[in-house]
């Protein structure tokens, strides 16, 4: 890698003028440090945020929890009173990687980690992500990519947790030129959406601190597959979360990982679940409209049956069924 | 003739590996742990295109690199590389940043070509490019033929086609290839992490033309090899160059990026079997065309084995009508080399997929089918064995008639491995020293499979000793000749020698020390009698205690999920046979391997390579998928213990059924054929006809 400075902050003010220059946050660096190691990105100095007062704490409140941006994913998995309240935040933090890499991996770092595709990470492919002129993936091999994107680049939010809070409808709320801005599950991955460029909305200095998530959805669950059965990134992830009156769901939400650029939501199909008693028939109902548009490429076109079946599954999860 | 004690005490019983106290605590030093004083950090510079004519060579900026002492060419401009990650230059410096930074200040000017093939199948069409400008990338296949095919497929009352293809399969093992060498005046010594020490030294003093006696090659502990590291490979002379050229001794290991590029690889099989039946079940005709990928190294010289991509076909079926064709086809990617039972695991996956579907076609339960058609007895018996432990009768349902969304399966499969009695050459001596402790020393070496343990193990047995009182040293060329180690021939190459030095260590000892019998516990009054010089015997490896071939059998049950793919494997039963089983558990462990290995072959490893730039995009862990701990089912082994066959090899014959055993389980579940490795949940989806087509935009 090439030769950086480091400096840990102990407030977010000096954080932000730290990474000013040419700087960039350091949380557990499972990302980070494979970025730098293949020149992927470069920085002159390594801001360390780890020591930031304040942003380790899983914090509940009536209406709503608050996970700092500094909490590990193994400190979300190993949290009792999560695995009671958002049970699908737990089972998504449980598949994460490794134990080794939970106990490190914080969630800020879990939402701002860059693109995984297989062209992005290599060190001699030059595509469109690395202002190259063109996307390797989409003629190429594309076995982990997209179904859905709104530009060229077709690859995926890979944040289990992303997908999870998503569901929730969790809000991000980002230190942004020293305000505090907030962003929806969408907002954040926006960014991704229309920019190749992009792995996020996140400008350069914006500091996610923590993250909201309301407790109105009683409900929640996360599947994935993949294709062995631990410590291997998601083919396809689905959460989902509602709360459920009389048997019948109020404000659902799905959201799904590892087929679009952002976490895949459907409003309509959010809406035509509200107020049903699940069934097989209304899971199936609700997985084809979210579906709907998928665009299949040579090799990922598995990913429509695939999410289609666990779009179901986490469905009836919810349900308690399965 | 020499011949295995009858009621042996610890032959065919289990010890528990000699050298397990030092891999548990850290203290065994691997060859990629050597810190030699001085030593430098090695690394080496590859090509970045798949093909190019590389003209000139700048190293000066690299050399100008603080804490940079030595930058070597691999090659002399100028020349060709043929494939992405081909080594062009290697540096030595004090930290391994330093020799990052030096490879990126090495300036290579190249005629890039951007004419090349990374896939088999674009290779073998008329307007492929070419790997090499003189010859096409296929040679013509080479044809074996016996009886007549074209009449006897008339005659046949099933016949199948089936088109089964394999992924090339990267060796992987856990320690990368390296070595540390240090070039003084005096000559070389080489830290290496083989699996042939001789080879190494042979291959080290042939390419910098030295005497073989100037070069001492060193392997203590080494981190597996799986065929891959039997000559010091051009990062072994690279390191010797950088340790020459500086002065020091050069560490120079590969990184997991490099494995994936031009150290070896499983090649590729594509399959076009037809097979054919009599109603009976009794195979009739067999025709099939294969080709699969070695690398580069395919176009040049299609030999079989290890280099080529031939595999054995029909496997272990006779078939009284054969027409097999083969060819290996170069693309612009590293070569093959030998892997774990060469040509064995994709020849298998092939056959007995096929004969799996012509039961079906039969309307037979498939294991009845190959005891039918399987020639060998030893085969004949652990089936009948291993259907009985498996509940093979009770579990077996037609293809697809598993109900409910996740279906369960099962299947079976045969393996066969030659090998050899052993290497005659093979040698050994031991220091018997008078306080009774003694001190063996074989020039091969232990790649983890147990070697060292084995021979505590049967000097144990023959001195009527305990293991744990036999020093065992391994692992380096100033001691006797020892084989490398392939073709699973390690232990039949120094069990005997072991037998031949304690047999002539017991006949000397009986007449220095005057006693009848020296054995056990008389051991140390006999050798107190030495008085003060040790006694030192040398023996060799001998006849009739060794043999050769080896069978087993495989059965697998799985589940899969129609719905996602998902294909767990819930259980897998080896039933295997090695002659004379010397050390039960470290046998068990080299199938275990066997099967694991078999496991990753059959569902998750593929080298994934990137038709537009030429790379491997997957040369990492993250993306080269392994089986990890929580894929790996309960495993079963049964062992025929055979003592009057002597002893045969193990390491191969292991993971040859694996994925025969795995994809016919799942074909039983399914009730269709996934027909190629890996078997993805992609494949398996698609195998259902669940997979929309693909939206060109
Ligand atoms: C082999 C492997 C498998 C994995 N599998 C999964 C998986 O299945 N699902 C999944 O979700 N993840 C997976 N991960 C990703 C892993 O969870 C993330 O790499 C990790 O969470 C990143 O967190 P970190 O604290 O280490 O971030 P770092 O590496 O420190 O930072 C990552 C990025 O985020 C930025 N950053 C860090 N904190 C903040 C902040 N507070 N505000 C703004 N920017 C910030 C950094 O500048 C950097 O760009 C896997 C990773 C590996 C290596
Ligand atoms: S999908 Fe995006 S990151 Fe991957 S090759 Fe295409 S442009 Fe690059």
């Amino acid at each position: 890698m090439k030769a950086f400075q480091y400096a840990t902050a102990h407030s977010t003010d000096s954080a932000r003028e730290l990474v000013a220059g040419n700087g960039l946050y350091l949380a557990g660096g499972n990302d980070l440090f494979g970025l730098l190691k293949e020149y992927l990105v470069g920085a002159d100095l390594l801001v360390n945020i780890k020591s930031l007062p304040g942003l380790n704490k899983v914090e509940h409140g009536k209406t709503f929890w608050t996970i700092g941006s500094l909490v590990t994913v193994a400190e979300i998995e190993d949290h009792a009173e999560i695995k009671k309240v958002f049970p699908g935040l737990h089972d998504a933090a449980a598949e994460i990687a490794s134990q080794q890499i939970r106990n490190v991996a914080t969630v800020g770092g879990n939402l701002a980690q860059h693109s995984r595709c297989w062209y992005f990470r290599h060190r001699d492919t030059q595509c469109l992500k690395k202002h190259g002129d063109l996307c390797y993936a989409r003629d190429g091999e594309n076995r982990y990519h997209s179904l859905f994107t709104g530009n060229s680049c077709i690859s995926p939010v890979v944040s289990s947790l992303a997908t999870t809070f998503a569901a929730l409808d969790a809000t991000a709320i980002v230190l942004r030129d020293g305000q505090e801005t907030r962003m929806s599950m969408a907002e954040l991955y926006h960014g991704a959406w229309e920019n190749p460029l992009a792995h996020n909305s996140l400008d350069k200095g914006d500091l996610i601190l923590r993250v909201e998530i309301p407790t109105t959805r009683t409900r929640s669950a996360y599947l994935q597959v993949s294709d062995k059965h631990a410590f291997d990134w998601a083919l396809v992830s689905c959460a989902a979360a509602a709360a459920v009156v009389d048997g019948k769901l109020k404000s659902p939400r799905v959201a799904l990982g590892s087929i679009s650029p952002v976490p895949h939501q459907v409003e309509a199909a959010n809406s035509f679940l509200d107020g049903k008693v699940l069934d097989d028939a209304t899971a199936t109902q609700a997985a084809d409209l979210i579906l709907k548009d998928a665009k299949p490429l040579e090799h990922n076109a598995y990913k429509v049956p695939m999410a289609h079946a666990i779009i179901r599954r986490t469905l009836l999860k919810l349900k308690g069924d399965a | 003739m020499s011949s295995w004690p009858a009621e042996p005490k610890y032959i065919s019983h289990s010890t528990a590996r000699v050298d397990a106290p030092a891999k548990l605590t850290g203290s065994a030093r691997y060859s990629s742990d050597i810190q030699e004083k001085g030593w430098l950090y090695g690394m080496i510079l590859r090509s970045k295109w798949p093909s190019a004519k590389v003209t000139a060579v700048n190293l000066d900026k690299a050399r100008a690199i603080p804490g940079i002492k030595a930058v070597v060419v691999a090659r002399e401009a100028e020349f060709n590389v043929r494939y992405y990650g081909e080594e062009i230059a290697a540096v030595a410096g004090t930290s391994k940043q330093a020799c990052l930074d030096a490879l990126r200040a090495i300036e290579v000017k190249a005629e890039v070509r951007h004419e090349f093939v990374v896939n088999e199948t674009e290779a073998l069409k008329a307007d492929s490019p070419r790997v090499w400008d003189n010859a096409p990338n296929a040679p013509t296949p080479h044809v074996h033929e016996n009886g007549n095919v074209d009449t006897a497929f008339p005659g046949c009352a099933a016949v199948i086609e089936g088109f089964y293809t394999t992924a090339v399969q990267v060796h992987n093992p856990m320690e990368t290839h390296g070595n540390t060498v240090s070039w003084t005046d005096e000559g070389v010594t080489a830290w290496a992490s083989t699996q042939g020490i001789t080879s190494v030294r042979d291959g080290l003093a042939g390419a910098l033309q030295l005497d073989h006696s100037k070069v001492r090659v060193i392997t203590d502990f080494m981190g597996g090899g799986f065929g891959a590291k039997f000559g010091p490979g051009v990062e072994g002379v690279l390191a010797a160059k950088l340790s020459k050229a500086a002065g020091a001794p050069v560490r120079l290991m590969l990184t997991r990026f490099d494995e994936a590029l031009a150290v070896g690889n499983r090649p590729s099989s594509f399959q076009k079997i037809k097979i054919g039946a009599s109603a009976d079940g009794l195979l009739q005709a067999f025709d099939a065309e294969n080709y699969g990928t070695a690398g580069i190294g395919g176009g040049a010289d299609a030999g079989g084995g290890g280099g080529g991509a031939d595999i054995p076909m029909p496997y272990i079926y006779k078939v009284p009508n054969t027409r097999v064709k083969q060819s290996a086809v170069a693309i612009n990617a590293g070569s093959a080399r030998a892997f774990r039972a060469p040509g064995h695991p994709p020849a298998s996956y092939g056959m007995e997929s096929a004969m799996d579907d012509l039961a079906a076609k039969l309307a037979m339960d498939p294991l009845e089918l190959r005891l039918k058609n399987d020639p060998s007895e030893i085969r004949q018996r652990e089936y009948k064995l291993g259907a009985e432990k498996f509940g093979w009768k009770q579990k077996y349902q037609k293809p697809g008639s598993s109900p409910g969304v996740v279906k369960t399966g099962i299947g079976c499969a045969g393996a066969a491995w030659g090998g050899s009695r052993g290497d005659r050459n093979t040698q050994g001596d031991a220091t018997i020293n008078p306080d009774g402790s003694i001190e063996f020393r074989l020039g091969v070496q232990d790649l983890g499979t147990g070697t060292k343990t084995v021979i505590a193990v049967v000097a144990a047995e023959m001195l009527g000793l305990k293991p744990e009182q036999i020093t065992v040293r391994v692992g380096d060329t100033n001691f006797p000749y020892g084989p490398g180690s392939g073709g699973s021939t390690t232990c039949p190459s120094v069990s005997p020698t072991v037998f031949d030095i304690c047999t002539k260590a017991l006949e000397q000892l009986q007449t220095q020390s005057g006693m009848a019998d020296v054995r056990g516990e008389n051991w140390f009054a006999a050798c107190k009698k030495l008085g003060v010089s040790p006694l030192v015997v040398h023996g060799k490896w001998q006849p009739g205690l060794s043999t050769d071939h080896a069978c087993g059998v495989q059965f697998a049950e799985v589940e899969v999920d129609t719905e996602t793919g998902l294909v767990t494997v819930k259980k897998i039963l080896g039933v295997h046979d090695c002659g004379l089983i010397i050390n039960q558990i470290t046998l068990e462990s080299q199938i275990n391997g066997g099967i694991i290995s078999g496991m990753g072959y059959a569902l998750y490893e593929e080298r994934v390579m990137d038709d537009l730039s030429g790379v491997v995009l997957n040369p990492n862990f993250e993306t080269y998928k392994l089986p990890g701990i929580a894929d790996v089912p309960d495993i079963e082994i049964v062992l025929i213990n055979m003592p009057e066959r002597g002893v045969i090899g193990i390491g191969e014959p292991a993971t040859v059924a694996t994925a025969g055993a795995i994809a016919n389980a799942v074909f039983n579940a399914i009730g269709v054929r996934v027909s190629s490795l890996p078997i993805t949940p992609a494949k398996i989806l698609a195998a259902l006809g669940k997979v929309p087509p693909p939206v060109h935009a």
